[in-house]
C-alpha cells in the first residue's frame, strides 16, 4: 500500500511539473490544462445531477427492482414471513381471467385515447388559430377540464351519468329517446365507455396545449411562401402544419399510450373497477390485490407486468420514430 | 481549483446534512413527555365523543400526549396496512374486528389485551368479532344492525303495512312498482349494500348456523343450496324491477341511494342503523317519515325474523410494536368506556357495545330493543371473512345483482376461494 501511495504522489508531482512546463512555455494559450479542468467539469455536472439522480435511483430504479423482488414471493405486505415461490405469481397471472379483462380494458383505453384525444386536441388547437372573435376566452374554456381535480371530475360525472337524476338521461328524455336511458355506470356494457368518455374529456385539452405550442413554433415564412405559390388552406395544413407537427404527435402518442396503460384515478373514483370487474384496469386490479386482498406479492407481479408492457411499447415507438427520422 | 472543489464538497455535504435532519423534534422525549398516536375514522358527534375520551385520558395521565389522527373511511384500510407493513403503526387504532383484524393478528402486529380490559363490561356478541383463539385483541364501543328502512307516508298512502313474511314484502314491491315508485333503493358500486340482501336471504333460508358452518368448514359450504337459493331470490327481485336503473354503478358515499329515498322516488332501503344519523345530517325534515322493520321470514326457511345482520364498529386495538403498551391499553379502556358509549348514544344515536348505557332517543331505544330481542347476530360477511374471500363474496354478489353470473356460479366461485383461503 505504501509503495502504491508513493507512486501516486510521484505521478502527481510529475503531472504538476508538466503542467508548470506547459504553462511556462505558452503563457497565453491554455491548451493542455483543459484536461484537469474537464475532470472538474464532471465533478460539477455530477454535483448538479446528484440530487436528481439520487431521487431517481431511489424512487424509480430501486423501486422497480424491489417490485420485481417482491413479485417472486407470496407475501401479505404486513407480515414478516415471505415465502419464495419463483415465478409462480406470473403463472397465476397468466391464468387470471380478471387480469386479461383489465389488460383488454387498458388497450381499449389506449385506442380510445389515440383516436379521440389527439385528433380532438389538434382540432381544438387549430380552432384557437382561427380568426374568430373571443378566442382567448375559448382557450380558457377548452383548457378548463384539465385544470380540474380528477376526483372532482369523477364525482361530477357520477352525477351526470346517474340513472335517475343524471343530466344525460334527462336530455335523452327530452329528445324522446327514453329507450336509451340507463344507469350508465351500473351496466357492464356501458360503464367502460362512460368512463373512457370522461377520460378523453379530461385529457384532450392537454394535447391541445401541446399542439398549440408546436403550431406557434412553425415559422411564419413557410406559410407566406406557400401563399405566394397559391396553396389552399387545406394544402397548407397537409404539407406544412401536419409534417412539422409529427414530432409533437409522436411525443403525444407516447404520453397518451403510457398514460392509458397505467391509468388509475378516474376508474377508481367512478366505478372502482366494477360492476363485476367490467371496468377493471391493470392498475386498479393491482391496487385491489395489494391493498384490499393483502397480496403484496401478486400485486407486485401485476405492477411489474405493467412496467414491462409499457417499456416494450415505448421502445417500439421510439424505434420506429428513429427509423422515420433516418429515412427523412 | 482546490478551493472550488472544497466549496462544492462543502455545499453537497451541507445539502445532505440538512436533508437528513429529522423533520420534527421527534416524539418529544427530551422533556420527558410521552406521545401516543390514535387513528380513527369517526366524524361529527362520534368524533367529539372520542376527543372527549382522549381529553379525559390526558387529564388523568400527566405528561402523556395523544396525537389523534382522523383518517378517511375508504382509504383507512390501505393506510393502516401500509403503516403496519412499514413498521410504523399507530399505537391505538380503529377496526371492525373480523377477518380484517385477524390478518394483522396473524402477522403478529396486534397486542393481546385480554388481561388489560374488563371483558364482563361488554356485550358478549360485541366482543366476539375481535376475539381470536380465546384472546381479546380489541375493545368494542358501538354496534350496528341492519333493518329495512321505509317511507311511512308512502306506505300509508298505498295502504301498506310492515311485512312479516316475504310474500307480504313481495306484494309491497308489486304495489310500489305499479305506482311508479322504485321499491328498493340501493347503491351497489360500494358492493356491501348488496351483500345485506345476500346475507339476509341466506340466513332466512338456511338458518343461523349456515354461515358459521361454511366459515368453520363444518357441514354446509358456501355452495350450499341455501346460498344458491339466496342468489335466485336476488335475481328474482332484479328481474321484477325492484331496484333503480344502473344501481351497480351508484355510490353510497356520494348519497346516490339516499337521494332516491329523500326525493320519495323509492320506498325502501336496506341499510345499517347509521341511516338515522345520515338522514339527520342530509335532510333532517325527512326523519319523521322514516320507519323501519326487520327483514321478513321466508316460508319454509330455517331462519327467524328475529335474526339480524349487524356488526361492531369501532373496535380499538393496540399495536404490538407500541413503545408504551400499558398506556396504550389504558387509552383503549378510556375510549371504549361506558362514558364514551353513553355520550355516543346520546349524541349520535349509536347502540352501545358497553353494558349499562341508557337510551334517550326513541329511535335508538327501539333499535336497541330489537338488538336485545335478537336471537342471532349475523356479523357482516365482508368484515368477518378474510379480506380476499370477502372480496370474492362482494364481487360475486354484485355480479348476481347485475345478472351476469348465475346463482350456482356465484356460490361455486365463493366456495372455491373459501377452500383455498380457509382450509390452509
Amino acid at each position: 500500500m505504501a509503495g502504491h501511495a508513493k507512486q501516486l504522489t510521484y505521478e502527481d508531482n510529475r503531472h504538476q511539473e508538466s503542467e508548470k512546463v506547459y504553462q511556462s512555455l505558452e503563457p497565453g494559450r491554455k491548451v493542455k490544462p483543459k484536461k484537469p479542468k474537464r475532470n472538474g467539469d464532471v465533478m460539477v455536472i455530477f454535483a448538479f445531477m446528484a440530487p436528481a439522480l439520487l431521487i431517481y435511483g431511489l424512487y424509480v430504479v430501486y423501486s422497480i427492482g424491489m417490485t420485481f423482488y417482491y413479485s417472486l414471493y407470496e407475501w401479505s405486505g404486513i407480515s414478516n414471513t415471505m415465502v419464495f415461490q419463483g415465478l409462480q405469481n406470473y403463472v397465476t397471472l397468466m391464468q387470471d381471467g380478471i387480469f386479461w379483462t383489465s389488460l383488454q380494458n387498458n388497450l381499449l383505453l389506449v385506442a380510445a385515447s389515440l383516436l379521440t384525444q389527439l385528433p380532438l386536441g389538434l382540432i381544438m388547437a387549430l380552432l384557437l388559430f382561427s380568426p374568430v372573435k373571443g378566442m382567448r376566452f375559448f382557450r380558457s374554456i377548452y383548457f378548463m377540464p384539465f385544470l380540474m381535480s380528477t376526483v372532482a371530475i369523477g364525482i361530477l360525472f357520477i352525477y351526470i351519468y346517474d340513472g335517475n337524476f343524471g343530466i344525460i338521461n334527462q336530455i335523452l328524455g327530452q329528445l324522446g329517446l327514453e329507450s336509451w336511458q340507463r344507469g350508465w355506470l351500473g351496466n357492464e356494457e356501458t360503464a367502460i365507455w362512460a368512463v373512457i368518455a370522461t377520460v378523453c374529456w379530461q385529457f384532450a385539452p392537454f394535447y391541445m396545449i401541446l399542439f398549440r405550442a408546436a403550431i406557434v413554433g412553425i415559422p411564419e415564412d413557410l406559410y407566406e411562401a406557400a401563399e405566394i405559390d397559391g396553396a389552399s388552406p387545406r394544402k397548407k395544413f397537409l404539407h406544412i402544419t401536419l409534417p412539422l407537427l409529427i414530432p409533437t404527435i409522436v411525443t403525444s402518442a407516447i404520453l397518451s399510450i403510457i398514460g392509458s396503460l397505467k391509468y388509475f384515478d378516474l376508474i377508481f373514483v367512478m366505478t372502482d373497477g366494477g360492476p363485476n370487474n367490467s371496468t377493471e384496469l391493470m392498475a386498479t386490479y393491482m391496487y385491489e390485490q395489494t391493498f384490499t386482498n393483502f397480496n403484496m406479492g401478486y400485486g407486485s407481479s401485476i405492477s411489474f407486468t405493467m412496467f414491462l408492457i409499457a417499456l416494450i411499447i415505448t421502445v417500439f415507438i421510439l424505434f420506429f420514430d428513429q427509423k422515420r427520422k433516418g429515412e427523412s | 481549483m482546490l478551493n472550488k472543489k472544497l466549496w462544492w464538497i462543502t455545499l453537497i455535504a451541507l445539502i445532505f446534512i440538512v436533508g437528513c435532519q429529522p423533520t420534527s423534534g421527534g416524539s418529544g422525549e427530551e422533556d420527558g413527555s410521552k406521545t401516543l398516536t390514535l387513528w380513527h375514522i369517526e366524524t361529527g358527534p362520534s368524533e367529539k365523543a372520542l376527543l372527549d375520551a382522549v381529553k379525559r385520558f390526558e387529564d388523568s395521565h400527566e405528561g402523556v400526549n395523544v396525537e389523534v389522527v382522523r383518517q378517511e373511511n375508504d382509504p383507512y384500510k390501505t393506510k393502516l396496512s401500509v403503516a403496519m407493513g412499514g413498521g410504523t403503526p399507530p399505537d391505538v387504532f380503529h377496526s371492525w374486528g373480523g377477518g380484517w383484524l385477524e390478518k394483522f393478528v396473524d402477522a403478529g402486529q396486534v397486542k393481546d389485551i385480554s388481561s388489560d380490559i374488563d371483558t364482563s363490561a361488554y356485550l358478549p356478541s360485541a366482543l366476539t368479532p375481535a376475539t381470536f383463539d380465546g384472546k381479546n385483541y380489541g375493545a368494542p364501543l358501538a354496534m350496528d344492525i341492519v333493518p329495512v328502512w321505509y317511507n311511512k307516508d308512502m306506505f300509508e298512502k298505498y295502504g301498506l303495512e310492515e311485512p312479516k313474511t316475504y310474500e307480504e314484502l313481495l306484494n309491497i314491491v308489486k304495489t310500489l312498482k305499479e305506482n311508479d315508485i322504485i321499491p328498493f333503493s340501493i347503491a351497489n358500486k360500494s358492493k356491501w349494500p348488496g351483500s345485506f340482501y345476500y346475507m339476509y336471504f341466506a340466513e332466512r333460508i338456511g338458518g343461523p348456523e349456515l354461515f358459521s358452518e361454511a366459515f368453520n368448514r363444518e357441514g354446509r359450504g358456501f355452495d350450499a343450496e341455501a346460498y344458491v337459493k339466496a342468489g335466485e331470490k336476488i335475481q328474482e327481485l332484479v328481474k321484477m324491477g325492484a331496484f333503480p336503473d344502473g344501481f351497480n354503478g351508484m355510490n353510497f358515499d356520494t348519497g346516490q341511494s339516499r337521494q332516491l329515498i329523500y326525493a320519495e322516488k323509492a320506498g325502501m332501503i336496506i341499510q345499517g342503523n347509521w341511516m338515522l344519523g345520515t338522514t339527520r345530517a342530509d335532510m333532517p325534515a325527512f326523519e319523521e317519515k322514516l320507519g323501519f322493520f326487520l327483514f321478513p321470514s321466508i316460508e319454509g326457511g330455517k331462519g327467524s325474523r328475529q335474526d339480524i345482520v349487524g356488526g361492531v364498529s369501532p373496535v380499538f386495538s393496540v399495536a404490538e410494536k407500541t413503545e408504551y403498551p400499558d398506556l396504550a391499553a389504558e387509552l383503549v379502556n378510556e375510549l371504549a368506556s361506558k362514558k364514551t358509549a353513553q355520550q355516543l348514544a346520546n349524541e349520535d344515536g349509536a347502540i352501545s357495545a358497553v353494558k349499562g348505557v341508557e337510551y334517550k332517543d326513541q329511535y335508538v331505544k327501539k333499535i336497541n330493543e330489537v338488538l336485545q330481542e335478537a336471537e342471532y347476530l349475523q356479523t357482516f360477511y365482508d368484515q368477518t371473512l378474510p379480506p380476499e374471500l370477502a372480496e370474492v363474496h362482494l364481487d360475486t354478489t354484485q355480479a348476481l345483482f347485475g345478472l351476469s353470473m348465475t346463482p350456482e356460479e356465484a356460490a361455486k366461485k365463493t366456495e372455491e376461494k373459501a377452500k383455498e383461503v380457509l382450509e390452509k
